[in-house]
């Protein structure tokens, strides 16, 4: 899959991308409203692109079982009906006009039209946005089973939607087109180094933002993360460049209630809300922030974070 | 080219089932029969047109009908589906463009014939060839199926589809009506050539004392302006499937 360059003003607002999209992983990009519509707009060849749009609206007097009787017919899958609401979990809501669902079931249903699709690649943007965490989980499961057939590319601007389902995540934005690494890797084979007792502990964490220095107080701190070897801070949304490594600034906030929940992110035990159980294998941290802010958890970690918080 | 009529009839089925539960739009079934009620005792009362007869009444109540049943719905069909897009997912399923327009236009057809059915029946019009005068209101429906289908493509909402009509009832339904004029303005003598005032002619043709040239001249004309509806309509469609 490729992506021209595209220059606004002057601006290079998307790189040149080239996507090697195998088959059983699902990719996610994370990027803006703006490039999100850019990159949908190159995708017009319906016969190897289905698009599905966040705007995609859905036949609002047809009753579910109709709706999908319809897309079972017009794509000629001749499959059973009954089996299908069975596999989309939609039994229930059968005889329900689409007008009087919920929402999120409005959207999940609506969803449905990209298992109909005959194209090699799906697109989707936004899928998990509108949808309840139940609804979620139906999806992701339906997303894998079709990602054994398919390549799916999901377009979002929420890290966390994607990593819901996407094995593979990049993120474009203003900077550029880079992978972020999410993949829960084994035990860290850095070795662990030995720190020199300082006499004089020091409290702030320095960073960097456009040539001026900014002194942070740990508890401040939400996250920090590890992108292509630069280390950031997020502090109240923003970020900001730090000088040390991970593992420097995990010794140094181990006694501020910070922890590392994943090779390249530091958590602030302080800020976080919830432990999100996608599958038995994966897991995320949300943090209690204005931002909804999202940071994966290893499961190698999940053992240790479960002592520590005496759960 | 193949034409499933699996995905035809699915489209068939989806749209009589959306139609039939909006209310809005599947009041105007009724609209001819309540014109022909209308119109019924007003024939001969009427006494104006190209024949003083019931004649010119039906073809006012066949005229409008056309535009209000036949044109409107089809036109909103399409573009509700527009509104939702879900005509952009419709396109990218196997479906063609033939088969969606044969769906959607077959549900149309099938609804104009039983209504305008029953309005023949409460008007009581007798034809002077039953054969001519059938194929003219089939020929008639199909041109009004095409109209409104371009309607439905040039409007984004069902709204837009419900104004976008007007143009239609301009050219066609008033068409009969220029022939008034034609004296004081001789450029109207075009309008006489509109499928309408042709029908109008169709039906006022007496039942003595006609020849096969008479009826064959505006079913001719009718089956002109069908067919180049028809191929403006699939052009527009396929540049639509383009755009998006």
């Amino acid at each position: 899959m490729q992506f021209q360059p595209i220059y606004y003003d002057g601006e290079l607002l998307l790189p040149k991308i080239e996507l090697h999209m195998a088959s059983c992983q699902a990719i996610g990009i994370v990027t803006d409203v703006k490039r999100k519509q850019l990159l949908m707009d190159q995708l017009v060849d319906h016969s190897n692109y289905y698009l599905f749009q966040a705007q995609q609206a859905e036949y609002m007097r047809l009753t579910v079982e109709e709706l999908i009787t319809f897309l079972n017919k017009i794509t000629e899958r001749n499959e059973r009906v009954t089996s299908l609401m069975d596999y989309f979990a939609l039994k229930e809501e059968r005889k329900v006009k689409i007008k009087d669902l919920s929402p999120s079931k409005r959207m999940y249903v609506t969803l449905m039209r990209v298992f109909f699709a005959h194209q090699p690649t799906l697109v989707l943007e936004e899928p998990y946005f509108y949808l309840e965490e139940q609804d979620r989980r139906q999806l992701k499961r339906i997303l894998e089973d079709l990602s054994k057939e398919k390549q799916i590319l999901i377009l979002t601007s929420n890290l966390e939607d994607a990593m819901i389902s996407c094995d593979v995540i990049y993120r474009l934005n203003e900077f550029g087109f880079y992978p972020l690494d999410i993949r829960d890797s084994e035990e860290d084979k850095q070795e662990v180094l030995e720190q020199d007792q300082a006499n004089i502990t020091i409290q702030k964490i320095s960073t960097k933002r456009n040539e001026k220095v900014i002194l942070f107080n740990p508890p401040e701190i939400d996250y920090i993360e590890s992108i292509e070897g630069s280390i950031l801070v997020h502090v109240g949304g923003e970020n900001y460049d730090c000088a040390l490594t991970l593992t420097e600034l995990e010794h140094r906030l181990l006694n501020f209630g910070f922890f590392r929940c994943h090779r390249s992110y530091i958590v602030n035990l302080q800020k976080v809300r919830e432990i999100i159980t996608w599958t038995k294998n994966s897991y995320s941290l949300r943090l209690n922030t204005d931002q909804d802010a999202v940071v994966p958890l290893s499961r190698s970690k999940l053992q240790e974070l479960k002592a520590l918080l005496n759960i | 080219m193949n034409i499933s009529l699996q995905r035809a009839g699915a489209i068939f089925v989806k749209d009589y089932k959306e139609f039939s539960r909006n209310y809005g739009l599947s009041i105007s079934l009724l609209f001819p029969i309540i014109l022909a009620l209308l119109f019924r005792g007003a024939g001969p009362a009427l006494g104006i047109g190209p024949s003083a007869s019931g004649a010119f009444a039906f073809s006012l109540v066949l005229n409008t009908s056309f535009v209000l049943l036949t044109c409107l719905v089809q036109a909103c069909l399409i573009a509700e589906e527009k509104e939702r897009n879900t005509l952009r997912s419709l396109m990218m399923t196997p479906a063609t463009t033939l088969e969606v327009l044969i769906g959607k236009g077959t549900l149309v057809f099938l609804m104009s014939s039983v209504a305008l059915a029953f309005a023949t029946l409460i008007m009581g019009y007798k034809p002077a060839s039953i054969g001519a005068f059938v194929a003219a209101i089939l020929l008639s429906i199909i041109l009004y199926i095409v109209a409104g289908m371009i309607c439905g493509l040039f409007s984004k909402t069902s709204l837009d589809a419900s104004l976008s009509i007007l143009p239609v009832a301009f050219t066609f339904t008033a068409a009969p009506w220029g022939t008034f004029l034609e004296e004081d303005y001789p450029i109207l003598k075009v309008l006489d050539y509109a499928p309408s005032s042709q029908l109008v002619h169709l039906l006022a043709i007496g039942k003595i004392g006609f020849t096969t040239g008479d009826l064959l001249k505006p079913l001719l004309i009718i089956l002109a302006w069908t067919v180049g509806l028809t191929m403006v309509s699939v052009v527009l469609y396929q540049r639509r499937l383009k755009d998006e």
